[in-house]
């Protein structure tokens, strides 16, 4: 078991120094490295996205936005915090902007008008867990549109934090890191945005 | 600990985001109070919904977007013409921070010396008149530092060669300044006049001159920016036998990956046998996965197999 911990630990070392070693050619302007880079993160960035601002086209402007802004700054990149904090944290203000812009032109909805009727775009995209028996699908798209509904009621704020520590499964001290702020507030957006949802969700759930 | 405060502490106890002490007081209540570990147990409800409503974005998503990402940074390589500094020490600063670096790629120096190119291409290849293109001015400004002469009391003096700006104006349309733009398409020093150049003739590649110049700079430009805006030129111009000729010649050849991912987009937008062909030679040869990805992508789509037998 302890040899298992130890292994983990020197993998994980290991993966930090070859990830060093890539942002450094990124530097020097290898390019390949800056795709594998690239591949390296931008699954959870697209996730991370998609599930913010729950629209494909939006999340595909995000991840753009921040993998050229990363191209075009990683040379001011001085590895005095984790490439993934720096990457999360261009990427949460891309998004941030997003959804203060949103605000304020109202929550955009996801449903479009088509010959065929009403279509919720975001239909297309797979949930976690999709494949159950009709029934259960019509319970499920009910506690859906809750569930964006209650996502629509946060704040920008704590949408971000809501969303970084469920979702991404990061600690709230890494994401007071990311979006400026101290653990504790970040602590009082965590606990503000569950008791939102649950209020919005309490006899669903 | 009171039930108010436990039920405050839930949401963070669920994270395991609470101090050590206070996480062990909740554990303790929740031992003892079957009221409290049921707000515990919708707390735990509210999370596997919002785990089953997680969005997946889909590989194609994912695809497209990378697809996107590597397009546009093999344009950042495309050089933006500044035109930052308008006084001549300004102009000599930037044109010697150049020298300095040249790992950024021609960005800066290119606004100076683009006006200098142009000044220059005016001279040699327009012959205007009284009435021709608007009224050239010039402008003193640094070509060269010949000296740098520090003297006894603080000062300096600095030997240099002037050498004079001249401003053409003109439309599009007129045949002065479409000589001057093909002229400056194949300036062979400065790929950021080359670039600009090409940016402004790409939509007038219905013109035989100007495709020339589109698919000269397809071919033999030294700069991966100025092939790629070249490149889009020429996609109105995908279906015509010439145009597809060189574009199958650059794909086994150019060494930039961007530029090859854009002429696979042109060539498979008219699907022929000859394209099938190529893409099955560049499959077997293409060190660059999302190239090779791309190849595959559309030789499947064009029903045709991935390798030759």
């Amino acid at each position: 078991m302890l040899q298992d911990a130890a292994g983990a630990v020197s993998a994980r070392a290991v993966a930090k120094v070859d990830e060093a070693a890539v942002i450094r050619a990124v530097q020097h302007g290898d390019q390949d490295a800056f795709e594998q880079l690239v591949r390296a993160y931008d699954q959870s960035v697209l996730r991370l996205a998609m599930n913010l601002l729950r629209s494909p086209e939006d999340a595909r402007d995000v991840y753009q936005e921040a993998f050229l802004r990363v191209y075009r700054n990683i040379h001011t990149f001085r590895f005095d915090c984790s490439f993934h904090t720096w990457l999360y944290r261009i990427v949460t203000n891309i998004c941030l902007d997003h959804l203060r812009k949103r605000k304020v032109r109202r929550e955009e909805s996801a449903v479009v008008e088509t010959a065929d009727g009403p279509v919720d775009r975001m239909d297309s995209f797979e949930h976690e867990g999709a494949h159950e028996d009709p029934e259960r699908r019509m319970w499920n798209r009910q506690l859906a549109d809750r569930i964006s509904a209650a996502l629509a009621d946060l704040t920008a704020r704590e949408r971000m934090v809501f969303e970084l520590r469920h979702y991404q499964g990061l600690r709230l001290r890494t994401i007071g890191d990311m979006l400026g702020t101290s653990e504790e507030a970040a602590k009082n957006c965590l606990f503000r945005a569950t008791q939102k949802m649950r209020g919005v969700l309490g006899d669903l759930v | 600990m009171t039930c108010d405060a436990v039920a405050k502490a839930i949401p963070l106890y669920h994270y395991g985001e609470l101090a050590p002490e206070v996480e062990e007081s909740v554990e303790e209540h929740l031992h003892v109070c079957a009221g409290c570990r049921e707000e515990l147990g919708r707390q735990k409800s509210l999370a596997a919904a919002l785990d089953r409503n997680q969005l997946a974005p889909p590989p194609s998503l994912l695809a497209e977007c990378r697809h996107e990402l590597i397009r546009a940074v093999y344009r950042e390589e495309a050089p933006a013409v500044s035109h930052r500094a308008s006084d001549p020490w300004g102009l000599f600063r930037e044109a010697f921070h150049s020298l300095w670096h040249p790992g950024i790629r021609f960005t800066r120096p290119a606004g100076a010396v683009a006006l200098v190119a142009l000044g220059f291409f005016a001279a040699r290849f327009v012959n205007f008149g009284p009435g021709g293109l608007g009224f050239p001015g010039t402008e003193a400004m640094v070509s060269s530092i010949r000296s740098v002469q520090p003297d006894n009391s603080g000062r300096v003096q600095i030997a240099l060669d002037e050498t004079h700006r001249r401003v053409i104006s003109g439309r599009l349309e007129d045949q002065n300044i479409q000589r001057l733009l093909l002229a400056a398409a194949r300036e062979p020093d400065n790929p950021g006049v080359r670039v600009e150049s090409v940016e402004l003739l790409k939509d007038r590649s219905a013109s035989v001159e100007v495709r020339t110049a589109l698919i000269e700079a397809v071919t033999h430009d030294a700069n991966p920016g100025v092939r790629l805006k070249a490149l889009e030129g020429l996609k109105s111009f995908a279906a015509d036998p010439d145009v597809r000729k060189t574009l199958a010649q650059v794909l086994l050849k150019d060494q930039n990956p961007g530029v090859r991912i854009q002429v696979i987009d042109l060539l498979i937008a008219h699907k022929d046998d000859a394209t099938v062909r190529i893409l099955q030679t560049l499959v077997g040869k293409e060190d660059n996965s999302y190239v090779r990805m791309r190849c595959q992508n559309a030789l499947r789509d064009m029903n045709a197999s991935v390798g030759t037998f």
